[in-house]
């Protein structure tokens, strides 16, 4: 095999990657099998799923896959693919079903993936055994749930999903403790874009905030701030790439954990004004009844930006967001991205944030257009024969290790990036 | 001399021709990229809505596409004038076909009327051409001679598609 262990390191190095990971459908079809094939990938949420039957069909990578309530109340994720001849079963992208039932021949299966029944089973002999369970649509080895958040793995051994989130899954809890009820609910809608270009584009993107004054510069009005990024706010943050503005992103942190490749950024300036009206208002005042004051001001405390769980979700605590990455082919992402509403705040307020979501986040949105422009451009522009290396250098020698292990800086380094690659290279080099 | 009687020039409310005029002109002016001018056709609490489900019942705590106000619409046409918005570099070539109009309700009290359309939106950019089609729903208000946009709703026959960048609206 072309792609060896010694091969694979061979691309990797501590401040810089080798192009042909954005490149080589090797390279991708490896990550197919040692990435998408072993961790532990998001693959939904609870509350996209609320009731018996409830279903919705994704991909982990390029497998396809459901996402099932079954009759016992409890999540499945089971391959979207018939026992008998491998169609897919579930065509919808959502819906709800007593049954799941192949269209080719009829096979019909329980929404937890077991086969339910062949249809006219006289025609096999008697030695065909219609209840082996190899005849069911089958289910993902691993499935964990952490606060409504379901993550799967195709692999049946590894890191547990609470080892595997570790100091990332303190992002989730940061988002779900704002939610009145302690939940989210991502029944909303979605956004749904493409764009020509690898899958590694996004997610370094995600938590990258030395892109910010130069992709968005379009995004920045003649006041030198962004346009507003809540509703009802005239402007966001000053961008700039020089004094005062400059010296607040700075001061952002920064973190990433080398062995999972789990990071984030520190929020942005704007965060730290909390909206001063009569619907948040009530809302602080629903969240002071269940908590107190102080642990209130600790909730509503802005502390990270995005966070993106390695390899393909992300979230965002800003314009509030999910964000799951869908590799295609090598040079082809699909991202979905779900509006959050906190489960118990006022409805107009989560009206707000999912309006203006749209404007930060559709596919005709003032923000991601920018990004998905900058990951074409860096698709077709790392054909070049140039130069073969990509470089995340920013702030090496600045990263320090915190007590876990892992690694932090602050302001507009790409320790987030180093980290996706630490890990990108344990697991593509891993054994087996 | 007698003064001439002044003449009451104001077509009937709802009338297709003057209707049909409007809506092509609505639409040059997207080609054109003359943005301002078209966010002037609505009125001050106009809306521009594209779904992102088919039968979406409303804006209001669903995704959508497009949901812009008339100062979004201001936020939006700034950008995309900005000399550095790299997604418009070059810019989208646009060429909108409206056609398949009928008149669907005349409310006399409220100077309005509401008209569905069959709309093709062709962009390019880049070596790359998409076509973009669906069902256009005005909710037109009577001003003067002509009208003004209370509610532009365009239900994309692939709403629920997956979609590369895109910048003009429909």
């Amino acid at each position: 095999m072309r792609y060896d262990p010694d091969a694979i390191r061979a691309l990797v190095h501590r401040d810089r990657i080798h192009r042909s990971l954005y490149l080589d459908p090797e390279v991708f079809d490896l990550e197919m099998q040692k990435i998408f094939g072993a961790t532990w990938i998001y693959v939904g949420h609870e509350s996209l799923v609320p009731k018996p039957g409830d279903f919705l069909t994704t991909r982990i990578g390029k497998y396809p896959i459901v996402l099932s309530r079954h009759a016992d109340g409890k999540i499945y994720v089971i391959h979207n693919s018939c026992g008998h001849r491998g169609a897919i079963v579930c065509n919808e992208e959502k819906g709800n079903a007593q049954l799941f039932r192949c269209c080719y021949h009829g096979w019909t299966f329980k929404t937890n993936g077991d086969l339910d029944a062949v249809a006219m089973p006289r025609g096999y002999g008697k030695d065909f055994d219609l209840t082996n369970p190899a005849l069911g649509m089958g289910r993902l080895p691993r499935v964990g749930i952490y606060r409504g958040f379901v993550f799967a793995s195709l692999s049946e051994k590894g890191p547990s999903l609470d080892e595997h989130l570790g100091h990332a899954k303190d992002s989730i809890d940061e988002l779900c403790d704002r939610a009145p009820e302690g939940e989210i609910d991502l029944s909303g809608g979605v956004h749904k874009y493409l764009y020509r270009g690898n899958w590694k584009l996004q997610l370094e993107n995600a938590v990258d905030m030395y892109h910010v004054p130069f992709s968005h510069e379009s995004t920045v009005r003649r006041s030198g701030k962004q346009f507003g990024r809540r509703a009802g706010e005239d402007s966001a943050s000053a961008i700039s790439d020089r004094g005062s503005a400059a010296q607040r992103w700075e001061q952002r942190s920064a973190w990433g954990a080398r062995s999972t490749g789990h990071s984030y950024n520190g929020h942005q300036p704007i965060a730290e004004q909390l909206p001063d009206d009569p619907v948040f208002n009530a809302y602080r005042a629903m969240l002071e009844r269940k908590h107190g004051a102080e642990r209130t001001k600790i909730i509503l405390t802005p502390k990270r930006h995005n966070t993106a769980f390695y390899p393909n979700m992300t979230l965002q605590a800003l314009n509030q967001h999910i964000r799951v990455i869908v590799p295609v082919t090598v040079d082809r992402t699909e991202v979905h991205v779900y509006p959050v509403m906190l489960k118990g705040a006022p409805g107009e307020m989560n009206r707000s944030f999912v309006r203006h979501l749209n404007v930060t986040h559709s596919a005709a949105s003032l923000i991601q257009t920018d990004d998905l422009e900058c990951f074409r451009r860096c698709q077709d522009g790392l054909n070049a024969q140039g130069s073969d290396w990509v470089w995340f250098a920013r702030g090496i020698d600045t990263d320090k290790q915190d007590e876990r292990g892992d690694y932090v800086n602050t302001g507009t380094v790409e320790i987030q990036q180093r980290a996706q690659y630490s890990a990108w290279l344990r697991l593509m080099s891993a054994k087996g | 001399m007698l003064d001439k009687p002044a003449v009451v020039t104001t077509t009937p409310l709802g009338e297709l021709r003057t209707i049909e005029r409007f809506l092509i002109h609505e639409v040059q002016l997207l080609d054109e990229r003359r943005f301002e001018e078209w966010r002037d056709l609505f009125t001050e609490d106009g809306a521009y809505w594209v779904p992102l489900e088919p039968d979406q019942v409303s804006p209001d705590g669903r995704a959508s596409l497009f949901y812009d106000d008339k100062q979004m619409m201001d936020i939006r046409f700034e950008r995309l004038r900005h000399p550095n918005i790299h997604s418009q570099s070059p810019p989208h070539r646009t060429c909108h076909v409206i056609g398949n109009i009928v008149i669907e309700t005349i409310d006399e009290k409220l100077r309005e009327c509401s008209v569905i359309s069959n709309m093709i939106m062709t962009d390019y950019r880049m070596r790359t051409q998409r076509l973009f089609s669906g069902r256009v729903q005005h909710r037109l208000r009577q001003e003067g001679d002509s009208y003004k946009i209370v509610l532009k709703r365009v239900d994309l026959i692939n709403c629920d598609d997956v979609f590369e960048l895109i910048a003009v609206p429909f």
